[in-house]
């Protein structure tokens, strides 16, 4: 490895780059943002060993163009540019030479690319969650070889939607390394608010997220912030992101996310479009970690029910359990090993379920009795069974799904509120809501 | 209250003034705390109906979790309409329910109550009895919406149609005004039949 001290010299404040070669050489370089292509050639073609003529640069899925010039590129601190040798003329069927986060301003239509009248255009913002700072960052789109996984690819043609960009496999490519023969080429994304180690990890794209450029009122609180968050509907409805975040939390609360097979545990957009809901559950790492924890435990306990799960109803305990649908005896495995009742969800039983009523008292057995117990005090502090109890005498249970639900005044007409269910009920008769449970008794 | 929800009413609360409908004082917004978490609404009954000439008053409480959440609407001037309850005032609208959105407002809101007077949806009645009315009785019911209009709305007094005599009928024997007004309304101004229903 060498190490091109001697640019330093000349420019205090230069671009830390590593160029690699497709043997497998790294050199480490301080560039001036200010160079052209052709001049990093002249530069770094010595110490590769052949003519500056014979060194084609590749960044991010493209071979940069001798007059281009690095400031426009994209070139972060840390980036890594590609040097390869000549071995052919590039055919016609390769993209232009211009860097590809700056031809992807104009070929992904919704992304922000902040244009700036004729004097140029600036290179477009990406946001990605990372998870070395622990937040959302600004970040950097980057190519690599599907097969060696190595950037020294050339693109066959921009992408020209997120789908190009998201999905795997999509556009396909020349690796440039030796022996590799790899054809496409996977898009990735760094973070570019930290200096990348070598084990730094993708971050992850919230293509949801986009500076303002249009200046689009939040629809929430009709604000124009920077940053906003556009939801996949046809209108395109458009949130800021503390809005998105309340939103979230709002439904979260009350467990009012949407479960779908696809998509999984997501939100539709708050003007409750068709086909809105957000598709990359990544976004939802924009709300605090206890709301993320929770939409995590949430989210997989909604995908235990769809798959005809059940869950321990041990206290403290809440194990997902995936029993076989036939039986009804279910032992927690790999949690606390209560064996219990799929039915009544009391401890394993033959016979009937005992219907409980909350009013009869566990069976005290003799050798109990030398341990007196006050009755009252006993009583006071019974946190839990107290909350069981208000549950039991201000609830009942939906018909069809038993979620505990509460009438806080309105009609008797009761729609259940776990959405995966839905169901519409009478408060009177607890059974399905009639024509006749409105004409008798739509009130009282 | 979220901060978000507090901005939001501020601004919908200018909306509303500044509106044409507001202009024309069709709609009407006012504080009734400084928390902004309950307000005041103001419709005007709307020409061609039983309500032309009526202000009708709303009670809007805000819930903390505005504008994702609807704000819960309910009359507090007393009507005869096949959607709205006439004992609590209860709205059945499916914008103030399920089919609400984070895009409408107040000013929405108030407009979409203003059109369910023009348009009553008897199939989905909130008073089944008044629903009922409607759909065998339409003239009853006209006459009716519109005496409930004059007595508690304030829109001028109609041609009498009886219904002063009955209700007092009903007053002499001891019934309160209220109870008797709506116990006659239902029995579609039956004097027996509400007798009946009052007294035994």
């Amino acid at each position: 490895m060498q190490a091109f001290g001697f640019f330093r010299n000349k420019v205090p404040v230069g671009l830390h780059v590593n160029v690699r070669t497709n043997t497998g050489v790294n050199i480490q370089a301080v560039l001036d943002p200010n160079w052209s292509v052709n001049e990093v050639k002249e530069k770094i073609a010595p110490k590769l060993g052949f003519p500056a003529s014979e060194v084609k640069i590749i960044f991010a899925g493209k071979e940069l163009d001798d007059s281009f010039k690095l400031s426009d590129c994209d070139l972060g601190q840390q980036s890594i540019l590609h040097a390869v040798k000549v071995v052919r003329v590039s055919s016609g069927n390769q993209a232009t030479g211009i860097p590809l986060p700056t031809a992807l301003a104009h070929s992904l239509p919704v992304m922000d690319s902040n244009q700036q009248g004729e004097q140029g255009r600036q290179i477009p913002h990406f946001y990605v969650y990372c998870s070395s700072c622990k937040k959302m960052c600004v970040g950097k789109l980057r190519v690599r070889c599907a097969h060696c996984k190595e950037g020294a690819i050339i693109v066959s043609r921009d992408p020209c939607s997120w789908e190009d960009v998201l999905t795997p496999l999509q556009i396909p490519g020349t690796c440039e390394v030796e022996g590799c023969g790899g054809d496409s080429v996977e898009f990735f994304f760094k973070c570019a608010e930290h200096v990348p180690s070598v084990d730094s990890l993708d971050a992850l794209p919230l293509n949801l997220v986009k500076s303002n450029t249009r200046d689009v009122p939040c629809m929430a609180c009709f604000d124009v912030q920077d940053l906003v968050l556009v939801f996949p509907c046809s209108s395109a409805h458009v949130t800021c992101l503390d809005c998105f975040r309340t939103y979230c939390q709002s439904l979260l609360q009350e467990r009012q996310f949407t479960y779908d097979p696809v998509h999984g545990y997501s939100v539709p957009c708050p003007a409750k479009c068709d086909n809105s809901l957000i598709r990359d559950t990544h976004h939802f790492k924009l709300l605090s970690a206890e709301l993320y924890a929770r939409y995590q435990r949430f989210g997989a306990e909604e995908f235990v029910i769809a798959s005809g799960g059940t869950f321990c109803p041990q206290p403290n305990c809440g194990m997902g359990l995936m029993p076989h649908p036939d039986c009804r005896r279910i032992t927690c495995e790999h949690g606390c090993g209560f064996v219990f009742c799929r039915d009544c969800r009391q401890g394993y039983h033959i016979g009937e379920c005992e219907r409980t009523d909350g009013s009869e008292c566990s069976s005290n057995t003799d050798d109990r009795q030398a341990y007196r117990v006050d009755p009252e005090r006993a009583a006071a502090a019974r946190w839990d069974e107290a909350s069981a109890i208000s549950i039991r005498v201000l609830t009942k249970p939906c018909p069809k799904c038993r979620t505990p639900t509460e009438r806080d005044g309105g009609c008797m007409h009761m729609t259940c509120t776990w959405p995966q269910c839905g169901y519409h009920w009478c408060w009177v008769c607890q059974n399905e809501w009639t024509r006749d449970c409105m004409a008798s008794h739509w009130f009282a | 209250m979220s901060n978000i929800a507090v901005q939001r009413i501020k601004r919908e609360f200018k909306e509303v003034a500044k509106s044409e409908e507001g202009a024309k004082c069709e709609i009407r917004v006012e504080l009734v705390n400084d928390s902004f978490t309950e307000l005041r609404g103001e419709i005007a009954g709307p020409p061609d109906t039983p309500y032309e000439g009526g202000k009708y008053h709303l009670e809007i409480k805000v819930p903390e979790t505005y504008p994702f959440n609807p704000p819960k609407v309910r009359f507090i001037t007393k009507i005869w309409h096949p959607n709205i309850s006439s004992v609590t005032g209860a709205i059945c609208l499916d914008i103030l329910k399920d089919q609400w959105a984070a895009a409408m407002t107040l000013r929405t809101v108030l407009l979409s109550i203003q059109a369910l007077l023009s348009s009553a949806e008897p199939d989905d009645p909130q008073d089944a009895v008044v629903a009922r009315q409607y759909k065998e009785n339409y003239d009853v019911f006209l006459k009716t919406a519109r005496f409930w209009c004059s007595c508690y709305a304030g829109a001028p007094k109609q041609a009498s149609n009886g219904f002063e005599e009955k209700i007092k009928w009903l007053t002499d024997m001891g019934a309160n005004e209220q109870v008797a007004i709506r116990t006659l309304s239902s029995s579609s101004w039956n004097i027996e039949k509400a007798t009946e229903e009052l007294f035994s």
